[in-house]
C-alpha cells in the first residue's frame, strides 16, 4: 500500500486503490458512471480460473497495438514492478499466483491465474496457504511452470540489489519489515525464503507466523511471477524479462520502444482473463502528454490503434469532450485513487470542530476548480467505491456544495484557527485556495503553509508534524478494506516518523473492531469494512473525504478492448485488440 | 603543427577534468536523494541506508570520484546491484534507466549526431548561400528578401517552428510521419523522413546568423585591396567570388559554426522535445530531474567534450581555409 505522489519521472511513487466505476468505452459518449460500485469476489469454484477467457466482442486477431507514453516503464522485471505503467504492462508477459477477472464495469472477480484457485486456507487461520499449480502452463521456451519456479521468483524479490517491487510477502514470511537481512537471497540461491516450501511440482505453501488473510490478494501482485533459476540475470531482467504470458520481447531500446510478439507457448486455456489478440504490442516513449494526445486525436496510420497513456491533458479537454467524433474513442472512469482533506486529530481534538469541516466543503466547486468531471469525481466515503465491500452513504450530507450554516451551528460561534499545509505543487495550491474559500465560509480562520512538494509526504508522515489539515491521498494495492482502513486508521501502528495514519486518529473500539474483521475468513469480510467506515466516519470523523481521481484517455480509431482497470485505474490490455 | 596540437589537447584535457569535478560537486550540492528514487515506496530507513553504503555513497567524495574516473579508463566492478563488472569506459550504472550508462549513450548519441549533422550542413549551406547572394546583389529585392528570411527564422523560437511544422506536414496535410528515429543504417529513408522536420525547423532557426554574419563578412572583404587586385588581373568572377574572397570572408564563420555545432550535440533538448525524440539533451534534463548521477556526468563530460573537441577542428580549419593563419 503506498501513498500516491503525482507520478513523476524516475520512478516516482504511486498509489492505487481500487476504483469505483470503470466504464468501458461503448461509443455511446462519456460520462463519469457513479453508480457502479465494486462487486468483487473471490472465485471459489476452481472453473472460474480456468481459461480461456471470454472472447471479446467484435475482437479479431492481428494488428500492431500501441502504447504512447511519455517516460519510459521504471522497470519490466515482475519482481521489482509497482509503477502502474509496470504494473499494466507485466500481465502481458507474466503470469502471477492469482489475478482479477475485472469486467471493466467495477465487478472484479479474484481468480487463480497459474494457480487452480486463489488459494486454501488450510486451517482456516490465514497462517497456513496452499495454492495448486495449473497443468499445462509454460515459459516462453515451452518449459513447464512448476511451484518451484514461482518459489524462485518470490525468492529473488528478497535480494536487496532488486528493490522496488512491493514488499509484502517478504515481510509476511520473514515477519519482519527487514527481510533482507533475515533471510539473504544471494547466499541461499538454492534454498528458499523462510516459511515458503514446495512440496511437490504442483503445491506452493505459504507458512506465515501471523494471519495474513489477504494473502490471496497480495499474491496478485508481479512478486509472484515464476522464473527459472537459470533464466534470472539479476538486474539485467529489468531489460529482458523472461515470459509466462501471451506476449514476450522481442525487441527492448530502453527508454525508447518496447515490442512484444505473440509467445506461442502461451496456452489460452490455462489463462481467465488474458487474449492474445493483436500481433503485436509497441509501448513508445518519448512523446510529450500533448504530442501523444495530439497524434492519438489525429488518427493517423499506426496511431489508430493506438493509445496515448498520459491521460487527456487540460489544454485539449474542451477539444475531446466537445468533439463527437472523439467522445466515442476517449475513456472517462473514477479510478481507485482516493484524496482526503486529512485533519490531523492530534491538534484538532474536538469531534464538533472535524464535523464541521466535513459540512463545510463544497465539493462541486473542488471538482470543478481542479478541472471537473474529467479530472475529479467527488466521495463521501474512506473507501473508494470499487473497494469490496463499499458502502455508500455520507455522513455529514451537505449538497453538493456543502451546508454552511450547518457548520457554523457545530461551531457555535467559535472561529478556530486552523493550519493548512500545502505542497507548493501547482494542483495542491488549487486545491488548498479553494478549500480555504470553503472554511472560511463558515467561521474558520484558514493559514495555508507551504512545504517543498518533494518532502511533503515524509512531513506529514512524521507524527509531530505542525499542521492541522493537509491533503492526503490512497489507493491500495487489491480493492479489499483490510488494504485501506487498518493501513490509515488504526492507532496502534503510529511511529515517530513514516506514518500511513496521518491523521494520527487513535481509537481503542476501533482497532478493536478491525481486528475482529481481520479475523474473519477473507470473504466475510468485505461488507464489515463497509460498515466500519461509515461508523469511523460517523463517531470520529478523521479526514473530509473529497474526491477519487479520474481517468480520461483516448485512443485511435482502431483501438478496441480498452477499458480502465478496477484494481489500478489505469488502462488495461487484457482484452485489446485492433479493429480490422 | 604539432606543438599546437600537443597545446591545445592538453588544454582540452584540462576543461574535461574541470567539467567533470565541478559537475560532481554539484550532483552532490542538489537537494536530491538518489537513493529514494530507487526504492519509492516502501523503503524503511534502515534499507535505504544499506542502499546508499552499498552504492558507496557514503564514502568521501575523493574516493567516488576517483572511482568513476578509473571507471572510465580501466572499467570497474560495481556490485551485483548495479551490473557487476563495468569494462571500460564504464560510465556507471543509472539506478533510474536500470542499464549501464554507456548502454544508454550508445543509443541516444546517434540520434542527437543524426539531429545536429544533417541539420548542421543545412543550416551553413542556407546560411553562407543566404549571405553570398544578399552580398553580391546587395541592394537588390533578392538581398532584402533573403536577409527578411533570415530575420524570420532568428526571430522565432524552435518550440514553435516546430509545433507549426508538425500541424502542417504531420497531422494535416499526412505527408511526413510522425517524427521518429530510426537508424540510418537500418533504413535510410525512414531516418529521413523521421527526422527531417527537425533539420528544417533547426537550420531555418539557426541559417539567420550565417546570413548575416556571412554577407557582412563578404561586402568587407569584396572591398579589400586584394579582391580588386584579382579582379584588376582579370580573374573570372567565380574565381575572385569563390577562391579568393570566400575564404576569407568565411573564418568567422566557421568559429561559430564549431561552437554551435558542439552546443548543438551537447544539448538539442528543446528540438528533441519538440519532435518527440529521445536524444542525449532529453536524456540530460531527465537525468537532472531525477538525481540520476551516473548518467548526469556521461551527458555533461560527452557535451563538454563535443565542445572542446568542435573547438580544436575550428582552429584547424582556420589554417586549411585562410592562407594568413598559421598554427604554432
Amino acid at each position: 500500500m503506498r501513498p500516491r505522489v503525482a507520478a513523476a519521472a524516475g520512478g516516482a511513487i504511486a498509489l492505487v486503490v481500487a476504483l469505483g466505476a470503470c466504464s468501458e468505452n461503448t461509443g455511446e459518449g462519456t460520462t463519469v458512471d457513479t453508480n457502479r460500485q465494486q462487486t468483487g469476489v473471490i472465485a471459489t469454484d476452481p472453473k472460474d480460473s480456468m481459461g480461456p477467457a471470454a472472447e471479446v466482442a467484435g475482437a479479431q486477431k492481428g494488428g500492431t497495438f500501441t502504447i504512447i507514453r511519455e517516460t519510459p516503464i521504471s522497470h519490466l522485471d515482475p519482481q521489482r514492478t509497482y509503477s502502474f505503467a509496470g504494473l499494466m504492462a507485466n500481465p502481458l508477459f507474466a503470469r502471477y499466483l492469482t489475478t482479477w477477472k475485472d469486467d471493466g464495469k467495477g465487478g472484479l472477480v479474484l481468480v487463480g491465474d497459474l494457480a487452480e484457485t486463489p488459494g486454501t486456507n488450510v486451517n482456516s487461520d490465514c497462517k497456513v496457504w496452499e495454492f495448486k499449480i495449473k497443468d499445462g502452463v509454460k515459459f516462453e521456451d515451452g518449459s513447464a511452470i512448476t511451484a518451484k519456479e514461482i518459489a524462485y521468483g518470490i525468492a529473488r524479490s528478497f535480494d536487496p540489489d532488486l528493490s522496488g517491487g512491493p514488499t509484502y510477502i517478504q515481510e509476511w514470511l520473514a515477519d519482519s519489515p527487514q527481510f533482507d537481512t533475515k533471510w539473504d537471497f544471494k547466499k541461499n540461491k538454492t534454498s528458499l525464503p523462510p516459511g515458503l516450501t514446495t512440496p511437490d511440482d504442483k503445491t506452493l505453501r505459504f507458512e506465515f507466523a501471523k494471519p495474513r488473510c489477504d494473502l490471496p490478494f497480495a499474491v496478485s501482485l508481479p512478486t509472484t511471477a515464476p522464473l527459472k533459476a537459470d533464466k534470472d540475470t539479476g538486474v539485467n531482467l529489468d531489460q529482458r524479462p523472461f515470459s509466462s504470458g501471451p506476449y514476450k520481447v522481442a525487441k527492448n531500446q530502453a527508454g525508447v520502444q518496447l515490442t512484444l510478439d505473440r509467445n506461442p507457448n502461451w496456452d489460452p486455456k490455462t489463462d481467465p482473463v488474458r487474449h492474445q489478440y493483436p500481433d503485436q504490442f509497441v509501448w513508445s516513449f518519448g512523446p510529450t502528454a500533448d504530442a501523444a494526445n495530439n497524434r492519438v486525436i489525429a488518427d493517423n496510420g499506426a496511431d489508430q490503434s493506438a493509445l496515448a497513456w498520459n491521460y487527456v491533458p487540460a489544454s485539449l479537454v474542451a477539444k475531446v469532450a466537445n468533439d463527437p467524433a472523439l467522445k466515442s474513442r476517449s475513456i472517462l472512469s473514477p479510478t481507485p485513487s482516493a484524496n482526503q482533506l486529512v485533519i490531523n486529530t492530534q491538534r484538532v481534538t474536538d469531534l464538533k470542530i472535524r464535523q464541521a469541516l466535513n459540512y463545510a466543503i463544497d465539493r462541486d466547486g473542488l471538482v470543478k476548480a481542479l478541472g471537473g468531471q474529467t479530472v475529479a469525481a467527488p466521495m463521501t466515503t474512506l473507501m473508494p467505491p470499487s473497494t469490496i465491500g463499499y458502502k455508500a452513504y455520507d455522513a455529514y450530507p451537505a449538497g453538493a456544495n456543502g451546508n454552511v450554516d450547518k457548520a457554523k451551528e457545530l461551531l457555535g460561534g467559535q472561529t478556530p484557527e486552523l493550519v493548512f499545509g500545502a505542497a507548493d505543487s501547482t494542483t495542491e495550491q488549487q486545491m488548498a485556495t479553494q478549500l480555504k474559500g470553503n472554511l472560511e465560509r463558515a467561521g474558520f480562520k484558514i493559514t495555508i503553509r507551504n512545504i517543498p512538494d518533494d518532502a511533503k509526504l515524509d512531513e506529514v508522515k512524521k507524527k509531530n508534524n505542525p499542521w492541522d489539515l493537509y491533503i492526503g491521498n490512497w489507493a491500495a494495492d487489491w480493492p479489499s478494506g483490510a488494504s485501506i482502513l487498518p493501513v490509515l486508521y488504526d492507532g496502534r501502528t503510529i511511529k515517530a516518523d513514516g506514518n500511513s495514519n496521518q491523521s494520527y486518529f487513535n481509537d481503542a473500539a476501533i482497532n478493536t473492531e478491525m481486528d475482529r474483521i481481520l479475523a474473519l475468513p477473507p470473504t466475510e469480510q468485505g461488507p464489515e469494512w463497509g460498515k466500519l467506515d461509515e461508523r469511523i466516519m460517523k463517531e470520529h470523523a478523521p479526514v473530509v473525504p473529497l474526491f477519487v481521481d479520474v481517468a480520461y484517455a483516448v485512443h485511435g480509431s482502431k483501438a478496441g478492448g480498452i477499458f480502465i482497470s478496477s484494481v489500478f485505474g489505469y488502462p488495461s490490455f487484457v482484452n485489446a485488440h485492433v479493429k480490422q | 603543427m604539432a606543438r599546437f596540437l600537443i597545446k591545445r589537447i592538453f588544454s582540452a584535457v584540462l576543461t574535461l577534468f574541470a567539467v567533470s569535478v565541478l559537475t560532481f560537486l554539484m550532483f552532490f550540492a542538489l537537494p536530491r536523494d538518489p537513493v529514494s528514487g530507487m526504492c519509492p515506496k516502501n523503503c524503511n530507513p534502515e534499507r535505504l541506508e544499506r542502499v546508499r553504503q552499498e552504492l558507496g555513497l557514503r564514502d568521501p567524495l575523493v574516493t567516488q570520484y576517483a572511482g568513476y574516473m578509473k571507471g572510465i579508463f580501466t572499467g570497474r566492478d560495481l556490485g551485483s546491484a548495479q551490473g557487476g563488472r563495468c569494462d571500460a569506459p564504464c560510465l556507471g550504472w543509472s539506478y533510474v534507466n536500470n542499464e549501464a550508462v554507456l548502454d544508454t549513450i550508445t543509443r541516444v548519441l546517434p540520434v542527437t549526431l543524426s539531429i545536429v549533422i544533417p541539420a548542421a550542413i543545412l543550416w551553413l549551406l542556407l546560411g553562407v548561400g543566404l549571405g553570398m547572394v544578399s552580398a553580391l546583389r546587395r541592394g537588390t529585392w533578392l538581398d532584402r528578401a533573403a536577409i527578411g528570411f533570415s530575420l524570420t527564422g532568428a526571430s522565432l523560437q524552435l518550440y514553435f517552428v516546430g509545433a507549426v511544422l508538425l500541424m502542417i506536414f504531420v497531422y494535416n496535410l499526412r505527408w511526413l510521419p510522425v517524427p521518429s528515429y530510426t537508424s540510418v543504417f537500418d533504413n535510410p529513408v525512414k531516418w529521413a523522413s523521421g527526422l527531417v522536420l527537425s533539420w528544417i525547423a533547426l537550420a531555418f532557426l539557426f541559417s539567420a546568423i550565417y546570413a548575416r554574419l556571412s554577407r557582412a563578412q563578404m561586402l568587407e572583404t569584396l572591398s579589400e585591396d586584394f579582391v580588386r587586385t584579382a579582379r584588376a588581373k582579370g580573374l573570372a568572377k567565380p574565381a575572385v567570388y569563390g577562391r579568393h574572397a570566400l575564404r576569407a570572408a568565411i573564418t568567422p564563420v566557421v568559429t561559430i559554426a564549431g561552437l554551435d555545432v558542439g552546443a548543438a550535440l551537447g544539448g538539442t533538448v528543446i528540438t528533441e522535445t519538440t519532435f518527440g525524440i529521445q536524444g542525449l539533451g532529453r536524456t540530460a534534463v531527465e537525468a537532472v530531474r531525477a538525481g540520476d548521477l551516473p548518467t548526469i556526468m556521461a551527458t555533461v563530460l560527452i557535451s563538454a567534450v563535443f565542445v572542446v573537441l568542435a573547438n580544436v577542428l575550428v582552429d584547424l580549419l582556420y589554417a586549411a581555409i585562410d592562407p594568413r593563419v598559421r598554427l604554432g
